[in-house]
């Protein structure tokens, strides 16, 4: 697995499909369940997929623990969202710190982490 | 040369694109494009301060909140001969090649869009881009300081949201094009392009 970072309209996804232009790539927006079919599966907008689960009731933690055994080779993006005023609204201020505490963990399993601004990335681990 | 330089408020940006565009003129004029625009007090308040900050630096202020190209037309009329912000002469410099730190792309941005006539997210990006691009083809070097105000995870207003994208394309775009892309970090340059160590960069033109 590895992970993709930056702020909102950096450039993300586009970085991540001009680095893979050779490999069977599905790109989704909510994590797949079920066996895939050999190809890599591209996890773009995780922090709403994320957002959307804690929203549901769901367990987004969990659920991504499963699809991670399921999908090692998985490539996953994410919005920075930590680095502005944290917000009065408790759910808000559950979110950040639910998504920071995902992404230390996805960032320290990772076998690379990149961080995209501008458009140009810089690898972090 | 193009050079981008990207910092959070507070971050020293300012300070470094000024100190930055000072090393890469050396004698040629430099002058201070300034997007902010005089709409109220506090903004009156706040550009005094700037141009206070950039006191005998030897820049030229030309006010440019929209339609960053005609500042070219600023610097070649010869109204502003009469000498720099600070004192210091023009002269002869006229003729020679100039250098220009246009602060900040979050202004301009802002400006074209919200402004005047209402146009739409691609037009403005267009517009502006093209600007910059025609402003740097008339200079030495021009250094571009831009905000990074993406990391927030707010979900703003639709216009707001079509803004912080503006935004967004417009430093991808500029970073493609720019010989050198630069985050200042608590003051401290990081070079995402160009040399790797920006103390090491030769700053000859």
């Amino acid at each position: 697995m590895r992970l993709y970072l930056g702020g909102y309209a950096q450039g993300k996804l586009q970085y991540v499909l001009e680095q893979y232009k050779t490999g069977p790539l599905r790109v989704v927006e909510e994590l797949p369940r079920g066996e895939g079919d050999g190809e890599i599966i591209v996890v773009n907008r995780f922090h709403d997929w994320f957002r959307a689960r804690m929203e549901q009731g769901g367990c987004p933690e969990r659920e991504l623990d499963e699809f991670l055994s399921r999908y090692p080779e998985c490539l996953i993006i994410s919005d920075e969202i930590g680095n502005g005023i944290v917000p009065l609204e408790a759910g808000e201020r559950e979110y950040r710190e639910r998504l920071g505490r995902a992404l230390v963990d996805l960032a320290a399993r990772a076998e690379g982490v990149e961080r995209i601004l501008c458009g140009i990335a810089q690898k972090i681990k | 040369m193009l050079i981008l330089v990207i910092g959070g408020s507070g971050s020293g940006k300012s300070a470094y694109a000024e100190d930055l565009t000072i090393r890469l003129s050396g004698k040629m004029p430099r002058y201070y494009l300034a997007t902010m625009q005089a709409r109220d007090e506090e903004s009156r308040k706040r550009i005094i301060r700037h141009r206070k900050l950039r006191e005998g630096k030897g820049f030229v202020t030309v006010e440019q909140p929209r339609r960053i190209w005609e500042a070219l037309n600023g610097m070649a009329s010869g109204s502003r001969q009469g000498g720099t912000d600070d004192g210091r002469t023009g002269g002869e410099q006229e003729k020679l090649p100039r250098c220009a730190l246009l602060e900040c792309m979050s202004n301009l941005a802002a400006n074209e869009m919200f402004s005047g006539e209402k146009i739409g997210e691609d037009e403005a990006a267009d517009q502006i881009f093209q600007g910059i691009v025609t402003l740097s083809r008339g200079l030495a070097h021009l250094v571009v300081v831009s905000n990074n105000v993406f990391e927030d995870g707010m979900r703003y207003d639709p216009s707001t949201m079509a803004y912080l994208r503006l935004l967004g394309r417009l430093n991808r775009e500029l970073a493609e094009a720019a010989d050198r892309v630069v985050e200042v970090v608590a003051g401290i340059p990081l070079a995402l392009k160009g040399p790797e160590r920006t103390e090491e960069i030769k700053w000859g033109s």
